[in-house]
Parts: C-alpha cells; sequence; structure tokens
C-alpha cells in the first residue's frame, strides 16, 4: 500500500484565544488534487503554514509520506513544494539565479538541466536573466511554480496559485496543473475560485471556522449537497403546488430539486403533460452550492 | 538528480550570500574603502601629526589597525542583519523556514558570508592606510604577527555576524534595526579604542572603557599589527572567544524563536 503524501490527524492551532484550527483531519492520496477550500479565516492558510514548518501546530500531527513532519524534518521537506499565495521578491538576483539557489537549498547541486526544462515549459526562459521585478505579474506567478517544482517534489502546495492572474493565464496555470497530475505528483490546492476547485480537485475539504465541515470526492459532494435548478414554460396558465417550488405564476415556474430526480419524475409529480411544455431549462448545482451550505451563517 | 543534504544547502546559501553584498559592491565594499580613506586623511594625516599617543609611534600606525577592525565589525553585522531584513521584506526568509536547511547551516553560511564582506573590508583599509602611511613617511606598514591579526579578524567578524543575525530576526521594522546599530553597537565600536589609548583617559573613564568588550578585539587585533595593545592580547583573545560563544548562542536562540514571517 503506498504512503499518504499527506495525512493530517487532528491538527490543531490557537493564536491566543483565537482557534485557527481545531481538531481537522484528512489525507491527500497518492496522484491525486485535493482541494481545501473554506471562506478567509477559516484556516487554510494556518494548515498550509504548519505544513511548510512556518508555524508550529498547537496539537496533532503531520505526515509526509509517513515520515512526521518537524521543523529539522529535512527528508520530509524535500518532498514539499510550496507555491506561496503572495510573490516573493528575490531583490538583485535573476530568474535564474533563484531557481539555482532553491535547488541548492534542497541539496540539488546540478540543477541546469531541470531550470531549463522547467523555465521554457513555463515560458520564462527568455526571461531567465530578468529580476523578479522586471517580471510581469502572471511570469512572477509561474515564476514562483517554477521554484516550487525545481527539485521535483512529490507532493506540491499550491496556496491560491491563480489569485489575481487573468482568464488566460489561468486557463494555462489549469492545464498545467492537470499535467503535473497526470505526471503522478500530489497536489493540495487552496482557492477561492471554486470553478477552480470543481474543474481541477478529485477531492474536496471544507473548513470553516477551523473545522472541517465536508470532505468527498468533488462530483459526489455537488450531487449530494447540491440541488438543481429547474425552469419550465408552459403553453398554459396553471396554478402549481410542490415542494420543491422556487417561484413562479402563469406559465412560467421555476424548482429547485435534487440532482438525482429525473425530469420525468418532477413532470410527473406536478401532473403536467410533455405536451404542456414550451421549453424547459434545467443548470446543474455546483460546488459553490455546496461551499454555500456548508459555510453560510449557522451552517452545521 | 542527486541530492546532498549536508554541504549543498550550506554551500548554496553561503554563495547567495557573497553574491548578495557583491551585486552591490560598490555600496558594500566601495563605500566603507572611501570612509576609512577620509578617516586617514582627517585624523591620520592631518590631525594626527598633532597627537601624541606616548609609545613612540606615529599615531596613524596607531589608527590604522582601529579603523580596519571598525571595518570589519561594521560590515559584518550590516551583512547579516541587513540581508535577514531584506529577506523578511521580499519574503524570501520563508524559503529557508521551508527548505531541508538546519539551523547550524544557516548560522554558518550567514556568518562566514558575512565575515567574507567584513575582511574584504578590511583588507581595503588596510591598503588604505599603508598607503597612507607610506605617502608621510616613506615606508610600508608591516605587520607585528600577521596570525593575530587574521585570529582577531575572524573572531570579531564572526562575533558581529552573529550580533546581526539576531538583530535581523528580533527587528520588527527598520526603525528597531538602526537603532542597535546606531545607538548601542556604534558607540561600543567608538569607544573602544579605534582613536585613542585607553592609557590617555583618566583612571575612572579607563576603567568604564575596561568594561567594553570591543576594546579587547581592537586592541588584540592592534597588538598582532603594530605590536601596542593596551590589553595582554591573551586576555583579548580570552575575552574575543567568550563573546563568540555567547553571541552564537543568542544567534541560535533568535534563529529557532524568531520570525521567518514576511513583513
Amino acid at each position: 500500500m503506498s504512503l499518504s503524501p499527506l495525512q493530517v490527524t487532528n491538527l490543531v492551532k490557537h493564536y491566543g484565544p483565537v482557534r485557527a484550527l481545531n481538531g481537522v483531519s484528512f489525507s491527500v492520496q497518492p496522484g491525486e488534487v485535493f482541494g481545501l477550500l473554506g471562506p478567509n479565516g477559516a484556516g487554510k492558510t494556518s494548515l498550509i503554514s504548519i505544513v511548510t514548518t512556518l508555524e508550529k501546530a498547537t496539537g496533532g500531527q503531520v505526515h509526509v509520506f509517513g515520515e512526521p513532519l518537524g521543523k529539522e524534518s529535512a527528508v520530509a521537506k524535500c518532498k514539499i513544494g510550496w507555491v506561496p499565495q503572495e510573490i516573493i521578491n528575490h531583490g538583485y538576483f535573476s530568474t535564474k539565479e533563484i531557481l539555482e539557489f532553491h535547488a541548492g537549498y534542497y541539496g540539488v547541486a546540478q540543477a541546469d538541466v531541470a531550470i531549463e526544462e522547467l523555465l521554457r515549459r513555463l515560458d520564462l526562459w527568455e526571461h531567465k536573466d530578468k529580476k523578479v521585478r522586471q517580471l510581469s505579474g502572471g511570469m512572477k506567478r509561474r515564476l514562483m511554480i517554477a521554484k516550487a517544482l525545481v527539485h521535483r517534489p512529490q507532493l506540491l502546495l499550491l496556496d491560491e496559485p491563480t489569485a489575481g492572474v487573468d482568464v488566460e493565464l489561468r486557463l494555462k496555470l489549469w492545464q498545467f496543473v492537470k499535467d503535473l497530475r497526470q505526471q503522478g505528483l500530489s497536489i493540495l490546492l487552496t482557492t477561492h475560485y471554486l470553478e477552480e476547485a470543481e474543474h481541477l480537485c478529485d477531492r474536496v475539504a471544507i473548513i470553516h471556522k477551523g473545522e472541517l465541515r465536508a470532505i468527498d470526492r468533488t462530483e459526489d459532494l455537488i450531487q449530494k449537497w447540491s440541488r438543481k435548478r429547474v425552469q419550465l414554460h408552459l403553453n398554459r396558465d396553471v396554478v402549481l403546488k410542490h415542494a420543491d417550488l422556487m417561484s413562479g405564476e402563469g406559465r412560467c415556474w421555476t424548482f429547485m430539486t435534487s440532482q438525482n430526480k429525473p425530469l420525468g419524475a418532477l413532470l410527473s409529480e406536478l401532473q403536467i403533460e410533455v405536451n404542456d411544455i414550451v421549453d424547459v431549462q434545467m443548470t446543474d448545482g455546483s460546488l459553490e452550492d455546496v461551499f454555500v451550505h456548508f459555510t453560510q451563517k449557522g451552517a452545521l | 538528480m542527486t541530492v546532498d543534504l549536508v554541504w549543498t544547502p550550506f554551500k548554496t546559501l553561503l554563495r547567495r550570500e557573497i553574491a548578495r553584498f557583491m551585486k552591490v559592491a560598490a555600496q558594500t565594499v566601495v563605500t566603507p574603502f572611501i570612509n576609512a580613506s577620509l578617516y586617514l586623511l582627517i585624523f591620520g594625516v592631518s590631525l594626527g601629526q598633532k597627537i601624541e599617543i606616548g609609545n613612540g609611534l606615529p599615531y596613524l600606525a596607531f589608527l590604522i589597525p582601529g579603523l580596519v577592525m571598525m571595518g570589519c565589525l561594521n560590515n559584518a553585522f550590516q551583512n547579516t542583519s541587513s540581508s535577514i531584513i531584506a529577506s523578511k521584506f521580499g519574503g524570501d526568509l520563508e524559503d529557508l523556514k521551508a527548505a531541508p536547511i538546519r539551523s547550524w547551516q544557516i548560522l554558518a553560511a550567514l556568518g562566514i558570508g558575512a565575515l567574507v564582506r567584513g575582511l574584504m573590508v578590511a583588507a581595503v583599509t588596510w591598503s588604505a592606510g599603508a598607503v597612507a602611511y607610506y605617502a608621510q613617511f616613506g615606508q610600508w606598514l608591516g605587520f607585528h604577527n600577521l596570525g593575530i591579526v587574521l585570529l582577531f579578524l575572524v573572531l570579531g567578524g564572526l562575533i558581529f555576524a552573529n550580533i546581526g543575525i539576531s538583530v535581523g530576526f528580533w527587528a520588527r521594522n527598520f526603525d528597531q534595526l538602526s537603532a542597535v546599530g546606531g545607538f548601542i553597537l556604534l558607540p561600543l565600536i567608538y569607544l573602544g579604542g579605534v582613536f585613542f589609548s585607553t592609557d590617555q583617559l583618566p583612571e575612572f573613564w579607563r576603567n568604564v572603557a575596561m568594561g567594553n568588550p570591543l576594546l579587547y578585539m581592537i586592541n588584540g587585533l592592534r597588538f598582532g599589527a603594530i605590536g601596542v595593545s593596551d590589553v595582554d592580547w591573551l586576555t583579548a583573545l580570552a575575552v574575543s572567544i567568550l563573546a563568540l560563544a555567547a553571541t552564537f548562542g543568542l544567534a541560535m536562540l533568535s534563529l529557532k524563536k524568531g520570525s521567518f514571517h514576511r513583513w
């Protein structure tokens, strides 16, 4: 049985009286993209900070490929690549020098081949002699990803990797993340973009106020916790009553119904014939519905 | 891909530290050279002819070792403290925390990097002093004992590198860094016998000066350079070794307890 790339067990983090994490447990499976979602202040950054050893946990344990993580756990740290939320400015050094130094910190003395491959893959090779401040916002973001990958980690932590980037770059980065997953890298992704999580993540965990509220396969969460929207346009005025009814009058009616319920079943319960229907519009539920369900005021 | 977690992280960080100050050599090496030249011109060549130090040597010969040590200490301190502060500001100090670099590797790399800068400044200061001495007296200023000179430069450089590391991790803004440098270290350096001999002080102030650990480093180096010192050089060596041990402990504590978070 292969070891879990990241096993978080009963993780607790207190900042004085503030409980940022309150007994969070989950594991990332080999080769999956695992999404960690939550509103601002939910505890995502605290969790990433503990995994990168920037912060010390108040309680609980973190294992990386079976090894307990601590300040001096060099072998476990070697297996982690980290893309921080904010751009790091390396002052006087060029893009290539930054990657050389970063590889060296992880014990890789000769990384020329890996550096060239990464810079070319991320369209940064022509900018290898530029300093961080001379790069565009998108290039800086790609440089952060190159840095995280230069020592060939097995677990990648992506903390809001597409925050503030344009749509084109976001789509490119999504494709890049998919390629990395195909190569067998395990990825922990935190993001505010629920569409991004829905698009990329095999599994998702939702944390709120430092507690794990939901964890499951992305499609299963959507299936279980969201409802699809059904709009009926009829050829005659009717009066309808149904538990799933949202709004409507006359010829136009809207229902929010279970993802699993077939349209035929709903029409049958409403006693509407197919011949009465002019048009039907159906919108599937999304991860956003699930997110709102678990994080709205008073949820759970 | 070969991975070596013992020497490669240390050598990489050391290379980065040296590359960092060499990228701004005008600021880190040339400026101290100009400062030292001005001190030599004003205090050594000009005013120095009117100053008696009572041991038969010209004042310029007395001044040069003091300026060499001052340059070394100042620059070693500035190198580690500004490296850490700049890394806090830019955010790359977090990289060091997340990477598999051990505390001793960080301390050794930062310390030796600062020492290299301190020794470079010491060398250019000595060169400027030697030229000024030759211009005034028509002969080159030799070393009484080069080994002792190097020993005290290494000790002093590492001590101030450790102080810079401690202050860098402790400081929460640039003001705090400036305050330590300007209000504590600079007075200690200036009052540590760079420009004067404690023999010239009244007894009370001489006793006060003897409590300044920098006096021992500066006089240890001065003994190695010109064979003259206000304190026994072995006493100076013992005090310097104790100071190195204390500042190493302080730097290690700062590294373990200090913040790597970006500002």
